[in-house]
């Protein structure tokens, strides 16, 4: 791999050498776990590991496909994405998942209205977070109380 | 009791004000639950079902029968609208009924779903009523072995939806193959790329998968994209209702996908997934329009749609003249019947005629209420594209998260849906299509306990494979979906169409 | 000092805790399904809080699904975070069992307060109506000659079906290893395989095979239970046909580990009092579930000796270490 500038129709494409190395370790996993399989006695005539020698074998063949058009077609232009809003929405949904046993469905996931809003440029947060926490209380209310779905609950939804 | 005056009694009950009014209701409910991400219409009936308990025996199947119908129907709105399929079978809608929806054509790409699911749910459920008893002796007669090879069927027409190239289809369709491998596998009850992690042991949800590579990737993707991606989605474009081209594009699709639908869906292991890969495969090679498969063809959403639907009245050919529950669905509605000490078997159309044309009498009306309620609101949907971006991608991920919870309320779960949604991400920034995965971690398990389970019958013999007149029927026809366009190059010396791109 | 504050806390639950015992009267209880809404698991939960409120024994039941791995998710859960939790039941069963040993889950049934057992299901062995097999006898015939040319259709490996097949194989003395077991998924698909004829037999509970039998095309050649059952006299049990093999699927509640012998009293005193009152009768009638009721030690001991079969059979057909 050079260091050559990006542009340079020489140079080879940098994201399709990492998904081929993507690739090549989901090869080795699946591989590594059918390899595993095999020394389980197995009564039928097609084991547990067939299938996952097969889909390893197939993995590692694409890896080296992706990393040969990579190097061959050379580096592709494409257009920048903002890292910005994306983390936004991540804290969303990560924020989700750590709120979610401690305060309940309603909060957390007002959270993640309010920090997916924020990630599409709208605040301000706090305003978001109460207004979808609000809604989603009454999401709540419905699913919960409604159609007894188990929903996890915090101390906003103990009050009722 | 001759077949007719018994539909017609059951038509004659179904048909009384009130269980109107059930059906509506059950239509809107089953509607309004089912258009969230991640609950389908077995989550939707489960969940639903305990209101129904509380009618008479008519009033309660009817509204059943609409609650079903208006939970599939809920899934596809989701499906075209939001790009959410809440259930594996519209996963397949999604493809091209988004892009319609996002060209101004959502009126057009939901008016064909609803009227191609009237149409094949109308046909199908017909089909249940008269034929019934011969379909189901065909489905029955199907082995693994057979199976296997309807699988290979599926198999080689998904390169449909692999878009420009086959490097990168091939990929995405390994990466669902390989998620397909995780949890405890049936046949010797080892646990597969599991780590030790007991959430892992049933396996990745189809619903989970699809739900975070199509709106938490889809969400993430056109967020990052900021100020690139389109402003603002109108909502409407030229009609809102379909046009007369629409109508003519549409017809022959709706009857494609239900002969393909209603046979597969009465196989004891058919299932509604594989009529809707097979239907969008089909409807693509005949397409005179090339370029416009996977930006937004309407038959794309008609043929899936109408095989669907007509796959869902399929599975009622097991249930009702076995007693086989074979979906989730299928196995919930068993339940239901349980309510009136019924046991769904061999007998219950002699035994118990006058609930068993009830039933079938009241899918017909619910299938027409359906219609009849979600045309008008056809308008109304479409509107939900019109909300501003932040709020609208927010209550996508409000909704994707609640389905899912829903289903399954583990912390896992959502971190599954985190993970798979940074893939769809990926996936989409490097023009990988996002179809194959979910459908190679749906057909790979299915493709492989076939397999396994017919060379277990047989003591590992590879030749029952190969013996049975319906496997080579199918390994003949999966030969012609992979050579035909060459043979019709050789033939004819011109190049056969192409796909476009998907994505 | 964490470990002060810890015992603190300690003492102060046990001190508060016989005064919720002494109230006697639970208000509040939060019933764990270990399943998906809709499954047996779930329907039990759910009919059990329907019972518990229409009766009044609780005003307030909760039913909260957590779904997974034959149930060792929602166990591992209970366990793990219910200790001590008075006002908090389980519902599981034999599957779990089976469950817990070929998962290698960390938790089992030891773990929490057995309350009891509340209904049941036993297995039977089927045939499509032409099969050659007429009786038990035909099937152990069969099986000593080879038993790789039996295939038998049940549910998933591991499960309650290949169990019972690897105890039937091994009660004649055949190597359950060499039982050719086909998994499916799903009741209906290894039902339609057994009708279809592609499989030689077709293991299953025996509510499964009742609508098939009546219309005569499988033929039920034995059942699971100690003796005949009342409503399928005409079906003999293995016992009396040579193969020494009982079970019985069943569905318990069991309570939250570490609450005091008071607490486990009052929950045992609930589910005695629903499961005499007439709406739970109904219930099971409606459902087409079998009242197998038991409690206190015999419940225990069942239990016990339940565990330490599945252990061994497990290791026989090679599931289990």
């Amino acid at each position: 791999m050079s260091d050559q500038p990006s542009s340079s129709a020489r140079s080879a494409d940098r994201a399709g050498l990492f998904i081929a190395l993507g690739l090549a370790v989901l090869a080795l996993v699946v591989g590594w776990d059918a390899w595993r399989l095999a020394s389980v006695n197995a009564h039928s005539a097609v084991g547990p590991a067939a299938f996952p020698t097969i889909i390893a074998a197939g993995l590692a063949i694409l890896a080296v496909a992706t990393a040969v058009e990579a190097i061959r077609e050379g580096a592709i232009a494409r257009p920048r994405d903002e890292a910005g809003p994306m983390v936004w929405v991540l804290a969303g949904l990560v924020g989700q998942i750590v709120l979610l046993p401690f305060l309940g469905f309603s909060i957390a996931t007002g959270w993640l209205f309010a920090a997916t809003a924020r990630g599409f440029g709208r605040g301000p947060v706090w305003a978001h977070f109460l207004a979808g926490t609000v809604m989603c209380f009454i999401i709540y209310l419905i699913f919960a109380k409604g159609l007894q779905l188990s929903l996890p609950a915090g101390p906003l939804e103990r009050l009722i | 009791m001759d077949t007719f005056a018994a539909l017609g009694q059951g038509l004659f009950v179904a048909l009384q004000p009130i269980n109107l009014l059930f059906a509506f209701v059950g239509v809107m409910l089953g509607t309004a639950v089912g258009v969230l991400p991640g609950i389908g219409p077995a989550l939707t009936v489960a969940l639903l079902l305990p209101i129904t308990f509380k009618l008479d025996p008519a009033g309660s199947l009817i509204m059943f029968a609409g609650i079903y119908y208006g939970g599939m129907y809920g899934g596809s709105t989701a499906s075209i609208l939001l790009n959410t399929p809440g259930e594996s079978s519209s996963i397949v809608t999604a493809l091209e009924g988004n892009k319609m929806a996002r060209a101004g054509r959502g009126g057009p790409a939901l008016a064909t779903a609803a009227i191609g699911s009237f149409v094949a749910g109308t046909i199908a459920t017909i089909g249940l009523a008269l034929i019934a008893p011969t379909v189901v002796d065909i489905a029955i007669s199907f082995g693994p072995e057979d199976y296997f090879a309807l699988m290979v069927l599926a198999f080689t027409t998904v390169s449909a939806a692999f878009g420009s190239s086959v490097t990168r289809g091939l990929t995405s369709l390994f990466i669902g193959l390989s998620l397909g491998l995780i949890g405890i596998d049936l046949q010797s009850g080892q646990a597969r790329l599991s780590f030790g992690v007991p959430d892992l042991l049933d396996g990745v949800e189809v619903t989970t998968l699809a739900v975070a590579l199509f709106a938490i990737g889809e969400t993430l993707s056109v967020c990052a994209a900021g100020s690139r991606a389109e402003e603002v989605i109108e909502p409407v474009k030229g009609s809102v209702f379909m046009n007369k081209e629409d109508w003519k594009r549409s017809w022959r699709p709706w009857l494609r996908g239900t002969v393909l639908g209603f046979p597969i869906g009465a196989m004891p292991a058919g299932g509604a997934e594989i009529p809707t890969f097979l239907s969008y495969a089909l409807e693509k090679r005949l397409c005179k329009k090339q370029d416009e498969f996977g930006n937004g063809a309407i038959e794309g959403v008609a043929g899936p749609e109408a095989a669907n639907n007509a796959a869902a009245a399929g599975v009622l050919v097991p249930l009702l003249t076995l007693g086989l529950p074979t979906s989730a669905t299928a196995a919930i509605m068993l339940a239901g019947f349980q309510q009136y000490g019924l046991n769904p078997g061999p007998l219950l159309f002699t035994t118990n005629p006058d609930l068993v044309w009830g039933l079938i009498a009241s899918l017909f009306i619910a299938n027409g209420m359906l219609l009849i309620l979600n045309l008008p609101l056809v308008g109304l949907w479409v509107r939900l594209l019109a909300i501003p971006r932040p709020w609208l991608y927010g209550g996508i991920l409000v909704f994707a998260t609640l389905g899912t919870l829903g289903a399954n309320p583990s912390l896992v779960e959502l971190g599954m849906l985190l993970v798979f949604g940074l893939l769809g991400y990926v996936l989409r920034r490097y023009d990988y299509p996002i179809a194959p995965v979910v459908v190679g971690l749906i057909l790979g398990p299915l493709a492989e306990q076939q397999l396994r389970r017919a060379l277990a019958i047989s003591v590992g013999d590879p030749i029952v494979l190969f013996q049975s007149p319906i496997a080579l029927t199918l390994y003949a026809l999966s030969a012609l979906a992979l050579f035909g366009p060459l043979l019709f190059y050789l033939a004819t010396g011109h190049r056969a169409p192409v796909g476009a791109d998907e994505d | 000092m964490n470990h002060m504050f810890r015992g603190a806390l300690l003492a102060a639950a046990l001190a508060a805790a016989p005064l919720t015992a002494a109230s006697a009267q639970v208000s509040d209880l939060k019933i764990i399904a270990p399943a998906a809404p809709g499954g047996g698991w779930d329907q039990t939960a759910r009919a059990l809080q329907q019972v518990l409120q229409s009766e009044k024994l609780v005003p307030n039941v909760q039913v909260l699904n957590v779904p997974g791995a034959g149930g060792t998710i929602g166990l591992a859960q209970f366990v793990n975070g219910n200790k001590g939790d008075p006002n908090v039941l389980l519902v599981g069963g034999y599957v779990m069992v089976g469950a817990i040993i070929t998962n290698k889950s960390p938790v089992n049934l030891t773990q929490v307060t057995p309350i009891a057992r509340l209904t049941g299901e036993y297995e039977a062995i089927a045939v499509p109506a032409n099969s050659p097999l007429k009786s038990m006898a035909d099937l152990v015939a069969a099986l000593k000659a080879d038993p790789q040319k039996v295939s038998w259709a049940g549910g998933s490996a591991g499960g309650t079906d290949h169990i019972t097949a690897g105890l039937i194989a091994k009660a004649i003395g055949v190597d359950p290893t060499k039982v050719n077991y086909i998994a499916f998924s799903g009741g209906g698909e290894s039902l339609a395989s057994i009708l279809g004829g592609k499989v030689t037999v077709g293991i299953s509970s025996l509510s499964e095979f009742d609508a098939q039998a009546k219309a005569g095309k499988l033929r039920i050649l034995a059942v699971s239970s100690p003796e005949r059952l009342p409503e399928a006299k005409d079906i003999p049990t293995f016992k009396e046909s040579g193969v020494d093999v009982e079970i019985q699927n069943w569905r318990s509640v069991s309570a939250a580990p570490g609450i005091t012998p008071e607490q486990k009293k009052a929950l045992s005193d609930i589910i005695a009092k629903a499961v005499e009152s007439k709406a739970w009768k109904d219930m099971l009638a409606q459902k087409g579930w079998v009242n197998t009721y038991l409690a206190g030690p015999e419940f225990e001991a069942q239990l016990a000796k339940d565990i330490a079969a599945t252990q061994t059979i497990l290791k026989d057909v090679g599931l289990a270490n």
